[in-house]
């Protein structure tokens, strides 16, 4: 007996690997569920949704309209047709026999509140000052909507794209179940959602639109680490793994099965501030400016080539819009940059830091390239690098010079406002430019597009001058297994699944 | 009898000591990490209105002594509060799932992990300076330096990538549950194992050696007992206690601090949650996480001193009449 004991524990030991082994088990089930591996949401309730956790919200929401991804026009959703006069009256009409996932009718009644929700200072909402243009909001009956705006805008109808202007029933309460049952009229139904671990779609049985959506559910994990979504790509745990770095694009490239696609471009603002020194000298951003070599940077960041892939200038427009005008490239030149500083004042050179995102993509890759460049000219760049969430809640808005990733706008006149207005929330250079400020407000305000075309020139010249930042536009990198065919996504960073397949 | 009961209630009382000065020092560490949490809910372009409003509706003006008051007599009926991003989730519906899962982890490993290291360090403690001592030795030593991501890292590309017998990921496919797919446990186990082995089996290994050299085990082999008996019957039973101390040492970081581990398996457990908390910073889910490892860790600690003292009379008594 007292022999056979060690024996025994030893046997035992070894035999429960085995009771557990088993390697991959699969699901038998005839349902379609495409699975998608995402970060962990922060916040989900539209409004103040911080953008993170696409998939879901965007399979459960909806929108009055949406962009073609292959055409890139307005595609009718929630609205089935609208008119304008000369921008500051606008007339939607309504889809009609559309239910809410809590089997509520969606009328203009359920629009009107989606509005006028943006204004409620209880809440925070993202689209705020977007908004407050709104001066009325007609409901003359249950499927039309009017909105009377205070001026002319235009270009008004592409906010209504913006990701935390789905619509929402004005029946539901979204202050206290917007994080925990999010209800829309979307493609797919909240079916389970584990905080912090999980969340189950399933097809709307009720959708408007018919034969959509093609599969039966959406699995989503949320997952904090990269690095472990991709490991479940690669096992097949997962099928779709979005925000991939250029570093496991490479790898991923060889791995027969999976392919790396590239919705569309985002860009990453190097924001010089302009109220802090040095950067308060515009020959100090010409100085920098001067010591960029563009082609470098594509190579460095992406791996790829300028104009392919990677697209950069000195201005808020993305190379790929309409509004964009081509200036020509600076080129490098270091005896000029060194020139510049000598005359703002630092014939020794500066030293500044630069803060920016270390976990978001390219983000490092980009400030050490910045750093290298324009070290020959002077510049003394110290990298401060933080977790995306610790550097946009601490540091971004209130340091002299940064990098942070900025999605783009089917409409560039919406970032305009935000971004580089007097008082604009995420005005992040401090830009206080009366020009500026003037020709952003003729753009929003201009009814003929050939105008506003000609002002966005006008803007991209001063920006190229005197402009404080350098746009460089990088690819959005979502890893997908083969199998999975039509993933959709256009520039509003919402994935369209209703139209996605599995082969 | 009475004695060990005078110990236990004396812990206890001590553990409850422990947990309230934790407890404040939990809230005020994580009180003063920057950042305000109605900002941080409501993001950079919230109103200041929105804020302020939000401050109010959430107590958060209110002075820190009485923040931590609502906090503690909330914790005392068992209520967690509610978690930053979830408003109307109770922490109570996300933590215990995941203490749940990590319970299970903590199971695996210590059936896996005790016997195999108490039996291989009895081994070597007996076959002193022999080969098998020094064969035993070595893979303690070179287990014991490889951290846990690496024999993790190793064991992923063994098992799950070259072999396929366990996924490569411990994540728990959607709308199942962890019994369903207890194959997810086992590498994590086994990384958690390969950690443990060195330090459990070098202890067992040198009380066992200076058991086996103190003169009553001498003694009962001089007279002749068969040297067997000599070393499961009595030298076995003494050469426990050091191992039983550093296993119950363990204990707490075993059920509760396997951030790294977690992590990276991707394992459903707690400390990947308390990583997730830390990382979208919601605090009082870390808040929750980090008082119910001290929890566990005291409560360990304490379930070892009482074991020891019971195992070993020469505690007890000493404990008893101070």
């Amino acid at each position: 007996m007292k022999r056979t004991l060690p024996i025994v524990l030893l046997m035992l030991i070894l035999a429960v690997p085995t009771v557990f082994a088993g390697g991959n088990k699969e699901a038998a089930s005839t349902e379609k569920a495409i699975r998608i591996a995402e970060q962990v949401p922060g916040l989900i309730t539209p409004g103040v949704w911080d953008g993170q956790a696409f998939s879901m919200n965007s399979s459960i929401y909806e929108y009055l309209i949406e962009i073609n991804t292959e055409t890139g026009a307005l595609d009718p959703i929630l609205a089935t047709s609208w008119k304008t006069d000369d921008g500051s009256t606008w007339e939607f009409a309504l889809r009609k026999n559309v239910k809410f996932h809590d089997g509520s009718d969606f009328t203009a009644a359920d629009v009107k509140y989606t509005i006028e929700r943006t204004q409620d200072p209880s809440i925070g909402h993202l689209k705020k000052q977007d908004f407050a243009v709104v001066q009325s909001i007609e409901t003359p009956d249950p499927h039309t909507v009017i909105i009377h705006l205070s001026e002319p805008r235009p270009t008004f109808i592409y906010q209504l794209t913006d990701y935390n202007m789905c619509i929402l029933s004005s029946d539901y309460n979204y202050a206290s179940l917007g994080e925990s049952k999010p209800m829309g009229t979307g493609p797919f139904v909240m079916q389970q959602l584990i905080p912090k671990e999980s969340a189950s779609l399933a097809r709307n049985t009720n959708y408007w639109a018919p034969n959509l959506p093609k599969v039966d559910k959406l699995l989503i994990y949320f997952v904090a680490d990269i690095d472990a979504s991709i490991s479940m790509l690669e096992s097949d745990r997962v099928d779709v793994v979005p925000f991939v770095t250029p570093v496991i694009k490479n790898r991923l490239d060889k791995v027969e099965g999976i392919k790396v696609i590239s919705p569309y471009q985002e860009q990453r603002f190097v924001a010089m501030v302009t109220d802090m020194k040095p950067f308060d000298d515009n020959r100090v951003r010409l100085a920098l400016k001067y010591s960029m070599d563009p082609q470098i940077i594509a190579k460095s960041v992406a791996q790829m080539d300028l104009n392919d892939g990677v697209y950069y200038n000195e201005t808020p427009i993305m190379n790929m819009l309409a509004e964009y005008k081509e200036l020509p490239l600076r080129g490098r030149n270091v005896a000029k940059a060194k020139s510049l500083l000598a005359e703002a004042g630092y014939p020794n050179g500066v030293t500044v830091e630069l803060y920016y995102a270390s976990d978001h993509p390219f983000g490092k890759e980009l400030a050490q390239t910045i750093q290298e460049l324009a070290a020959p000219a002077g510049f003394d760049i110290e990298l401060k690098g933080y977790t995306r969430d610790i550097y946009l809640s601490q540091y971004w808005l209130n340091v002299p010079f940064s990098i942070t990733g900025w999605g783009g706008r089917i409409d560039p006149s919406m970032l305009l406002a935000l971004a580089f207005k007097s008082g604009g929330a995420w005005n992040e250079s401090h830009l206080s430019n009366p020009a500026v400020d003037a020709l952003i407000n003729k753009i929003s305000a201009e009814a003929d597009a050939e105008k506003r075309t000609g002002y966005y020139h006008e803007l991209q010249e001063l920006f190229y001058e005197e402009g404080s930042l350098l746009n460089v536009q990088v690819p959005y990198l979502v890893a997908i297994n083969e199998k999975i065919v039509d993933y959709k996504q256009p520039l509003t960073m919402l994935p369209q699944y209703k139209y996605t397949d599995i082969k | 009898m009475n004695r060990t009961a005078s110990i236990i209630i004396r812990r206890l009382g001590s553990l409850l000591a422990t947990l309230v000065i934790m407890s404040f020092i939990i809230f005020m560490l994580v009180e003063i990490m920057p950042g305000d949490v109605a900002q941080m809910i409501l993001g950079q372009s919230a109103t200041e209105e929105a804020v302020t409003a939000l401050r109010e509706a959430r107590g958060l003006n209110d002075p820190v002594l009485q923040r931590y008051g609502r906090w503690i007599a909330g914790v005392v009926v068992g209520d967690l509060g509610d978690s930053v991003y979830m408003q109307g989730v109770a922490i109570n519906s996300i933590l215990w799932r995941r203490v749940g899962h990590s319970m299970v982890l903590a199971l695996t490993a210590f059936l896996m992990f005790v016997p195999l290291s108490i039996f291989f360090g009895v081994l070597a403690g007996v076959k002193e300076k022999k080969p098998t001592d020094s064969i035993v030795s070595f893979f303690g030593l070179a287990t014991m330096a490889l951290p846990e991501f690496v024999s993790g890292v190793i064991l992923i590309s063994v098992f799950a990538v070259q072999l396929n017998w366990f996924p490569i990921v411990s994540v728990i496919p959607i709308g199942e549950s962890l019994f369903q797919n207890l194959n997810i446990v086992v590498l994590p186990a086994l990384s958690i194992t390969m950690v443990m082995f060195g330090y459990i089996s070098r202890m067992q290994r040198s009380s066992m050696i200076q058991v086996m050299n103190s003169d009553y085990v001498r003694a009962a082999i001089l007279k002749g007992m068969p040297r067997k008996y000599v070393i499961f019957r009595h030298a076995l039973k003494n050469a426990l206690l050091p191992t039983i101390t550093i296993i119950g040492m363990n204990m707490g970081w075993l059920f509760g601090g396997l951030v790294v581990v977690e992590t990276l398996f991707g394992f459903p457990g707690m400390g990947s949650l308390l990583m997730t908390a830390i990382k979208t910073r919601d605090v009082p889910l870390i808040e929750a996480c980090v008082l119910l490892i001290t929890v566990i860790y005291s409560l360990s600690t304490m379930v070892t001193d009482i074991m020891y003292s019971y195992l070993n009379p020469r505690i007890r008594f000493q404990g008893g009449q101070r």
